[in-house]
């Protein structure tokens, strides 16, 4: 099988593209591995998704039907149930489903849009037996939500990033008890929206700088050990031990982009993001082969990866079309308080603006986005507030990005909290 | 003094001089045949393993029964038996690890009746399963003990063993690493230790592999880093033991049992051993959890509970002490930094351990460790943050470039030596019929057919009838694994059957059909932990985030169960508590 356009992952990333894509008269395939489109939208029943690009509030499942319709309004090719097993550089894609079985396709390019995985218990390093009773917050996310089971009656949460969050709440509506939801960090993981509509309406105690430091429970967990944390060493405080009691112990501690495949072709990867380092069409290091939504770095809200996505969908027609001209790279560097920088690099000949999206180490006010080349500042924002779990953005104009003459690097200045 | 002289009086005398030199007091010591029997209490549990060691450390000593009380000390709880014949076999082997199917299905290739009993869900539940997976020479033991000998033997056989059972299995060698940190403990002035780590321990190493016949080669600084280029730049030298090998422990076991099945081995699982009728000072039958079984010969494979077994037929004569080995598994996609086993020559070395290693498994996820901890309680599988960071510091030294992010699980086995520190087994020699084959821990694996092969010998003495089974198959049937097949051989299968083609466990790309044919297998897996072994769905980098709801709904699906009572792994080990809205219902029950 011959096509232009494969599109890795049936998610919000691998919609989109696809969408756009076909839009510009070529052939497109998607290939999802789960057995509905969406990719981990449907189990999201909450509201809050669509805000920036359809200004009104949104489930999980309204905002994923909303692209599947576009798409399957399309004569888009649509594989679900079916998991790539290998890439090669030459864009050969080897799939495998219970219908057509093992299979070859040839394309003549190739969207990653794979998203991520939850980090692990082990990931973090968690002492303890290993009983069960330990999940992810995605994965109960996915068991109650989708396949109608409850995982546990006596919740501890450890993390307080958005899925754990969203997960205490639900936890709670489903009449379990919830202990409380643990942060290492001397603040929250989560968007500040969540920690007020999950936490604080439905009094759930967020535990700041503590920690879970074992689990407890042969066959199922009976309970785990938490603690506060030294700030100045960052290990457990002696004497702060307390045992909790619960059945379920619940992580929400991160999520890393599930870039095997992306692996496999050796493509270039950005330590920091976890993800391909891309350009700003989305094109990785491999030609004809972009990358868009989680899989290239972990979103908070999903109207950005739709963005971001439709620029790789749209990069990859044109790929396909032969519109894209080879273009020397300027590459961005993040500086000051900023851990990385999406695109990572920038082309030298923009026909439109382009995004910037980058996150901060740590909590700023009245901080200042600095896009610098030199000692030159080529573009500046100003945002009252920065924090970790916000992506921040900052727009270059295509005049002031085909000026930039080397590279730049973004720093975020402001007062530190 | 040639303590094979020493006379009793001699040995207790000498006993106490060394508890006290211990800090262990009042401690009465009984002496009979050979055999220390301890008693009275200490102020902790590490006195407790010290004096039973103390106490084993004599040559003529044939086993310690340490009865101490120690602070955290608890009774065991023993189920409730049935009285209902359930069963008559020639010989009934307790325990479904590593030893036990061995054991079974050495005496398949001969017409018994043979029943094998495990009190878990599984075979392999137990040490077997949390085995750093290492096929030992025999180099690292100690000289002419028996656990030596029959690993030498043993890992000998594996080749041709790995075939017949169809499980993986790669010699792939071991290099016993000397390093200028080796000696970083004894101090020394660097020309002598570089003179002791250059010289004498290779010497010495070498000697003893040609004692016991074991090919060794001394290795240069040079050959080892070119053949171990990621190895630390503090190398100094390195012993190749190329009959050094890997295996999966857990497969290799369930292999065993499967081929032992398939020979007319009768398993029954969830079976526990909860007393032992004698007849006369012999074995009349054994009573579990689910009635009698009538047997003449019975054979104690229980590992850590093997002292426990013993004490019921009456012919006690050892005490297992719990050893927890933890060890780190890391993802796959490292799985070309190192290609051999690695051991990091440390002196003076911690006793009764070889001190773990770096390897490469079967599947190609590297493995750090194991450790070796003394603990009070036989089901304690924790793994401490200690333990998480020694590791890492000591194989962070060997290996300084590695990506230690990489790791993906951690998990803990429990060995069962006693203080005598050898493999016990031997026919009773108070009880007829009663087979002790206790002791067993590291080189279990590696030992393991020698030690099938010595128990079928002593059936043999003590006058069980072996004639031979004509209907013995050696060869136990693969299960398909579609991720090992090429493209055609792939496409063929999942045309035969199309849930080849569905992948359940992304990070291992198990299918649906393997994940279906292990729930209907001939020893079936009814829980999701047995189906991970058979089928490594779980296994992988995301630890079942993605494919746990899967496997479940399929086990639930295949077996009738509802999904409430589907188990991780072991009874009271459910995974979920009931439908959503179950809470909800239960309140508004109220």
């Amino acid at each position: 099988m011959e096509t232009d356009v494969v599109v890795i992952g049936g998610g919000p990333a691998g919609l989109a593209a696809a969408a756009i894509a076909s839009q510009q008269q070529v052939d497109v395939t998607i290939i999802e591995r789960g057995i509905e489109l969406g990719g981990i939208l449907p189990q999201c029943i909450h509201n809050g998704f669509g805000n920036f690009i359809f200004k009104k509030m949104l489930t999980g499942p309204e905002y994923a039907q909303h692209y599947i319709d576009l798409v399957k309004k399309q004569k888009i090719h649509i594989k679900i149930d079916t998991t790539v097993l290998k890439i090669t550089k030459d864009k050969q894609i080897f799939a495998t489903n219970s219908k057509e079985g093992l299979f070859k396709i040839k394309s003549k390019s190739i969207v990653l849009a794979m998203g991520c995985r939850e980090r692990t218990r082990s990931q973090i390093l968690l002492p303890g037996s290993r009983p069960a009773g330990i999940y992810t917050a995605g994965t109960t996310q996915r068991l109650i939500n989708i396949d109608g089971i409850m995982p546990g009656s006596k919740i501890v949460i450890l993390g307080s990033g958005d899925v754990g969050l969203i997960m205490a709440r639900r936890f709670i509506l489903e009449g379990a008890e919830v202990e409380g939801v643990y942060e290492i960090l001397p603040h929250p993981g989560g968007l500040t929206r969540n920690i007020v509509q999950c936490l604080e309406d439905f009094d759930i105690p967020l535990n700041l700088c503590h920690t879970v430091t074992e689990i407890h429970g042969k066959k199922r967990v009976t309970g785990v050990t938490v603690a506060e944390m030294d700030s100045s060493n960052f290990n457990p405080k002696k004497g702060t031990e307390r045992f909790v009691s619960c059945n379920t112990l619940i992580l929400a501690v991160g999520l890393i982009p599930e870039n095997e495949l992306s692996k496999q072709i050796n493509i270039s990867m950005d330590s920091n993001t976890g993800g391909p380092i891309v350009d700003n069409n989305m094109q990785t290091s491999e030609d004809g082969i972009f990358a868009c939504g989680n899989v290239v770095h972990v979103h908070d809200l999903v109207d950005d990866v739709t963005i971001a996505s439709e620029l790789a969908g749209k990069s990859a027609a044109e790929y396909v079309k032969n519109q894209i001209e080879e273009s020397p790279l300027k590459p961005v560097y993040p500086g000051k308080n900023v851990i990385y920088v999406v695109p990572q690099h920038i082309r030298c000949d923009l026909r439109s603006s382009i995004t910037l999206y980058l996150r901060v180490k740590n909590i700023m006010k009245n901080a200042e986005i600095k896009v610098i080349e030199n000692n030159d500042i080529v573009a500046q924002k100003k945002e009252r507030i920065v924090k970790p779990p916000e992506m921040v953005k900052i727009d270059i104009s295509s005049e002031v990005a085909n000026k930039i003459k080397k590279a730049v690097k973004v720093n975020v200045e402001g007062e530190l909290l | 003094m040639d303590v094979k002289k020493m006379k009793d009086s001699k040995i207790k005398r000498k006993l106490i001089k060394s508890f006290k030199k211990s800090g262990i007091k009042n401690i009465s010591i009984k002496l009979n045949e050979n055999i220390i029997f301890l008693e009275g209490s200490v102020d902790s549990y590490e006195k407790y393993v010290t004096a039973g060691h103390l106490a084993g450390n004599y040559s003529i000593i044939h086993g310690v029964v340490n009865n101490i009380v120690y602070p955290e000390k608890k009774e065991t709880e023993r189920k409730k038996g049935k009285d209902k014949i359930i069963a008559s076999a020639d010989v009934v082997i307790v325990g479904g690890g590593i030893t036990g199917c061995s054991i079974a299905r050495e005496l398949s290739k001969y017409q018994l009746k043979t029943i094998l009993i495990e009190k878990d869900e599984d075979v392999s539940c137990g040490a077997t399963k949390a085995n750093n997976a290492m096929v030992h020479s025999g180099i690292g033991e100690e000289p002419s003990t028996l656990k030596q000998k029959l690993c030498v033997k043993g890992h000998f056989l594996f080749e041709t063993l790995s075939k017949e059972l169809n499980v993986p299995y790669r010699r792939c060698g071991m290099l016993i690493v000397i390093t200028k940190d080796s000696l970083e403990n004894l101090k020394l002035p660097s020309f002598l230790s570089n003179l002791l780590a250059s010289y004498v321990i290779p010497f010495i190493i070498l000697r003893r592999g040609k004692k016991i016949k074991v090919p060794l080669e001394k290795i240069s600084r040079k050959k080892i880093l070119e053949i171990e280029p990621q190895l630390t730049n503090r190398t100094i030298t390195g012993i190749s033991s190329p009959t050094y090998g890997v295996t999966s422990p857990y497969e290799f076991c369930i292999a065993l049992a499967e081929n032992a099945v398939e020979n007319g081995v009768d398993l029954r699982l969830n079976t526990e051993v909860v007393g032992i009728d004698l007849e006369e000072n012999r074995i009349k039958s054994v009573i579990t959890n689910e009635g009698k079984i009538n047997t003449r010969w019975l054979i104690n494979a229980s590992g850590v509970n093997a002292d426990e077994i013993a004490e019921m037929a009456n012919d006690r004569f050892y005490t297992v002490h719990p050893r927890k080995g933890s060890t780190l598994l890391f993802d796959k996609s490292d799985a070309g930094f190192i290609s051999h086993n690695l051991s990091f020559f440390q002196f003076p070395m911690k006793r009764h351990t070889k001190g773990g290693g770096a390897m490469v498994t079967t599947h190609g996820n590297i493995q750090w460790g194991p450790t070796a901890i003394e603990i009070s309680e036989k089901g304690d599988l924790s793994v401490s943050k200690d333990e998480i960071d020694g590791i890492f510091d000591k194989y962070s030294r060997l290996l300084p470039n590695f990506n230690k992010k990489a790791i993906i699980a951690y998990f803990a086995g429990i060995r069962s030596p006693t203080f005598t520190e050898d493999f016990i087994i031997e026919a009773s020699k108070k009880i007829k019929g009663f087979i002790h084959v206790a002791g067993i821990q590291s080189p279990g694996i590696a030992a393991s057919p020698a030690i099938a092969k010595m128990v079928a010998d002593i059936l043999k003495k003590e006058g069980l009838d072996l004639a031979d089974n004509p209907r013995f198959n050696p060869t136990r049937k693969k299960h398909l694994v579609i991720r090992d097949l090429d493209f055609d051989e792939r496409k063929k299968a999942v045309a035969k059957n199309p849930l080849y083609g569905r992948i359940i466990c992304r990070c291992e790309e198990a299918t649906e059909g393997e994940i279906v044919n292990a729930i209907h297998s001939n020893i079936p897996a009814n829980n999701i932990d047995a189906i991970k072994r058979r089928t490594r769905a779980g296994m992988g980098r995301c630890q079942a985030g993605f494919c746990l709801p899967r496997v479940a709904k399929i086990l639930s699906r295949e077996t009738g169960k509802p999904i409430e009572e589907i188990l991780k792994n072991s009874k009271e080990s459910q995974l979920f508590i009931g439908k959503s809205k179950c809470l909800l219902e239960e309140i508004d029950g109220n």
